[in-house]
């Protein structure tokens, strides 16, 4: 069976894991630049090709109209959705985004499945690079708390990236399985999750049973837009405003400048984890330098509404989970904020215990998914996972209420069915509206779909329709309606309220693929190139050592001419006008290489091309 | 300890094999994800007696059991129609512990099945007894919003609210100790193989304390939004 990978997909950092049949254990994939993180950049180069990760980071200083980090927080969003980001992310959203937001990258738009996809076709490249064969499916995690667009938008971006997504499973979920696996923990955990963009919380049950181990999520809870990156952004906004201050200096005009001191604060930040003082040294256009020394106490003051506001999903995370703080058995810290030492302090004194933090952060989701990669690649036979749906879900009913019909924390998949009929004679269609979340209204909750159930015409009253509405092991919604009088199944068409339909998401995966074959291009280009230069060296050398004499008429100036030849396709930019040349150059030194071994009196290497010598 | 309870399904031609079987979940012929029957309660499900005493762990273990079986992950490499099927079971076992599990839940489901709440009546009407008490408690509600917009009298106000919280919170303990002795009757009469009368008046009776409680509930409920 091809393998299948687990990935990461964060708001900062991604990652790509497997499982290793030999060691039993999970294992996370290094890119070329040796590290297992690829940071969650996308840049775009003004030759029109895609750059991902360190090299598409460094970017964010020199190219930042081109470049976008952090575009987690934009999935599965409308455009109205995203003001509140608008303020602090330099994200530039087409003005004709409508549904689903598109993202202006240098002179061309994108939407957010399309750049994650772009980062998951790295990590896809990374592990084909690994293994040496295709990868063609994955296993992809969300935030816990990620409603259906959310989740719908990165199972696009999967297809997007030519994946095979076969789960999505949830971050916190995820952790737990590798912790579980590292730790053979039993009892109840609790998942303590603060990514760069989002927060989660879940609560729950590790029991052994005669079959195997069970992970069942009790509860989980959690704030898709709170995490690490709002930390960063309140220490950039104290520091540009003392900046403004004393130096009257505004840095809301360089987007390249603000790059660099986020870049630096986030430097602080990470120092202030170790020691209790850091310092900033920052210079500032026309001389000027604003230093300032940062204390943790200080970093404590600013973060602390941050840390607070992960309390309240906790709170109702244990309370629908019916538990005490101190009824947890274990407490695992996950995402690399949590390094954070308020953090880890907040939490210990919360739950009364230690949090384990044994594995790193910044890997163990990655590793989990791996874990449930290998699940799903040999059936359930030793582990099972049971998850829920974070949200609950309803349909809105007679003056804008909503029905719930799916609580929140139901282990999915879960169902619920629901009888309409019509109010009017010859009635021939029924509104519905699918939402998602807590609150009593309609429209203070998501709104997920809307579609019109068709009805053969008929007396009022009299029509009997029977919607299911399912929600699947990813925590996406389906939907199915069935006429009970004529035991019809009628299909029905759902819009998603800010998502990409399937014809959508077939062109982008179509135009991915052509950038797929424009980086294989460029990868044969430079191979290419490579290979033109070690045979011109070769050749350079070999025409000193042999005495001109030695060579037949004409076969200097032929050799000459395939050199320059080779030279100039090999500033061009077509990988095979390289290799034509590459080849015309190999024959035509075919009698210099002969002499050039003989006269090195080296028979071993006899009938051997010049190039290889 | 729940005693031994035997269920025959009907029978049912599987879409794999084209044999009859009686299989809840899997064929009992070849072995695959049989067709859901419709019509199965989720206390034939879970082989047991339609009950509303469940032993909690004796259901949970079997959940467990049937989840090993029955979820999706088994099935990722399986013939599109088997993975539906297992999204099919796996939903419809998920549902049923979920109700199972949750003594109201349990209670309006099987008054549900034996046709006492029919669909779409679920209208909420103030018990009669209730009518002053509830009359007076909306009106301290009102004075209650008022006062908060125009910054009255919060204090006193309060006070009485928390008196008639007080006051329904006792009701409701009272209504599920109601609910409690009739559940216990009819679990009775379940074994008593009691005749279709009796069990009518006591499925109404449930129906009735059921209603009553979901009302408080939400008085109770709407309280403490105010008071918050
Ligand atoms: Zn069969």
């Amino acid at each position: 069976m091809a393998r299948i990978v687990g990935i990461d997909l964060g708001t900062t950092n991604s990652l790509v894991a497997y499982f290793d049949p030999q060691t039993g254990r999970p294992q996370c994939i290094p890119g070329p630049h040796g590290s297992t993180l690829c940071p969650s950049v996308v840049s775009l180069d003004p030759d029109g090709s895609i750059i991902v990760g360190e090299p598409a980071r460094r970017r964010l200083l020199t190219q930042s109209e081109r470049s976008i980090y952090s575009v987690k927080r934009l999935m599965g969003r409308g455009p109205g959705d995203v003001q509140d980001e608008l303020k602090l992310f330099p994200f530039r959203i087409d003005p004709a985004s409508q549904n689903v937001i598109r993202v202006r990258l240098g002179e061309r738009v994108f939407t957010p499945p399309e750049i994650s996809a772009f980062i998951l076709r790295e990590l896809k490249n990374w592990a084909e690079a690994h293994f040496g064969e295709a990868v063609e499916r994955a296993v992809i995690t969300v935030p816990a708390y990620f409603n259906d667009a959310q989740r719908q938008a990165t199972k696009d971006a999967g297809r997007i990236a030519g994946l095979e997504v076969l789960r999505l499973v949830n971050e916190p979920t995820a952790a737990a399985l590798a912790y579980g696996l590292h730790e053979r923990q039993r009892g109840k955990v609790a998942v303590y999750d603060l990514g760069g963009g989002t927060f989660d919380i879940s609560v729950l049950k590790l029991i052994s049973t005669g079959e195997g181990d069970i992970y069942q999520v009790l509860a989980t809870n959690g704030d898709t837009h709170l995490g690490g990156d709002d930390i960063d952004n309140l220490l950039q906004a104290q520091v540009r405003e003392e900046i403004l201050r004393l130096h009257q200096v505004d840095f809301a005009k360089s987007a390249d400048s603000v790059q660099e001191l986020r870049k630096e604060l986030i430097r602080v930040k990470h120092e202030l984890s170790a020691v209790d003082r850091a310092t900033l040294r920052f210079p500032l256009a026309g001389g000027a330098v604003y230093a300032r020394e940062f204390t943790r106490a200080a970093l404590d003051a600013l973060i602390a509404p941050v840390v607070e506001r992960t309390m309240k999903p906790v709170r109702q995370a244990l309370a629908d989970a019916q538990l005490q703080p101190t009824e947890m058995d274990e407490v695992v810290l996950v995402g690399g904020t949590t390094r954070t030492p308020l953090i880890r302090e907040t939490v210990e004194k919360f739950f009364g215990r230690k949090p384990h933090v044994e594995l790193n952060p910044d890997e163990v989701v990655a590793l989990g998914a791996a874990v449930q990669a290998d699940i799903l690649a040999r059936g359930v036979k030793n582990m099972l996972l049971l998850d829920v749906a974070p949200l609950s879900l309803g349909i809105e009913t007679y003056g804008g209420a909503v029905a719930k019909i799916i609580p929140r924390n139901s282990t999915i998949p879960a169902s619920a069915q629901e009888l309409y009929t019509t109010g009017v004679d010859n009635q021939t269609g029924i509104d519905i509206h699918v939402v998602q979340g807590e609150r009593e209204l309609a429209k203070d909750c998501r709104s997920l779909a809307r579609f019109t159930l068709k009805v053969p015409p008929a007396p009022a009253g009299l029509p009997r329709i029977e919607v299911k509405f399912l929600i699947d092991a990813n925590g996406i919604l389906q939907v199915a309606a069935k006429d009970l009088r004529t035991g019809e199944q009628h299909t029905v068409e759902v819009q998603p309220s800010y998502g990409l339909n399937d014809a959508e998401v077939e062109r982008m995966l179509e135009e991915s693929i052509e950038y797929a074959e424009q980086d294989f291009a460029e990868r044969q280009l430079i191979e290419a190139r490579t290979e033109a230069e070690s045979i011109l060296t070769a050749t350079a050398k070999a025409l000193a050592a042999v005495p001109d004499a030695q060579l037949a008429g004409g076969e200097r100036e032929k050799i000459d001419a395939n050199v320059a030849a080779l030279q100039a396709a090999a500033a061009g930019s077509d990988y095979k006008l390289v290799r034509a040349r590459i080849d015309e150059l190999n024959q035509a030194t075919t009698h210099l290489a002969e002499l050039m071994m003989n006269s090195a009196l080296s028979t071993a290497l006899e009938g051997r091309r010049l190039a290889e010598v | 300890m729940a005693e031994p309870y035997t269920i025959t399904n009907p029978p049912l031609v599987c879409w794999s094999c084209h044999d009859r079987t009686l299989g809840t979940h899997f064929c009992s012929s070849c072995g695959k994800l049989v067709q859901l029957r419709g019509g199965i309660d989720y206390f034939t499900l879970f082989e047991m007696p339609r009950k509303l005493w469940v032993e909690l762990p004796a259901l949970e273990k079997k959940f467990l059991q049937l989840s090993w079986k029955l979820h999706p992950d088994n099935f990722v490499s399986a013939s599109e129609q088997e993975r539906e099927l297992s999204l099919q079971h796996s939903s419809e076992l998920n549902d049923a512990y979920r109700t199972l599990r949750d003594p109201v839940a349990r209670l309006e489901y099987l008054l549900g099945i034996e046709g006492m709440r029919k669909e779409g009546e679920h209208k909420q009407q103030a018990p009669p007894e209730l009518l002053e008490e509830v009359f007076e408690l909306n009106e301290s509600l009102e004075e209650l919003r008022e006062a908060k917009a125009s910054g009255g009298d919060l204090a006193g106000l309060q006070t009485r609210l928390q008196a008639a919280e007080k006051s329904f919170q006792a009701q409701l303990g009272e209504v599920d100790a109601r609910l409690q002795s009739a559940a216990r009757e009819w679990d009775a009469a379940f074994d008593a193989k009691a005749d279709e009368g009796a069990r009518k008046k006591l499925l109404s009776r449930m129906n009735e304390l059921l209603n009553r409680r979901s009302y408080i509930r939400n008085l109770v409920t709407n309280v403490q939004k105010e008071l918050q």
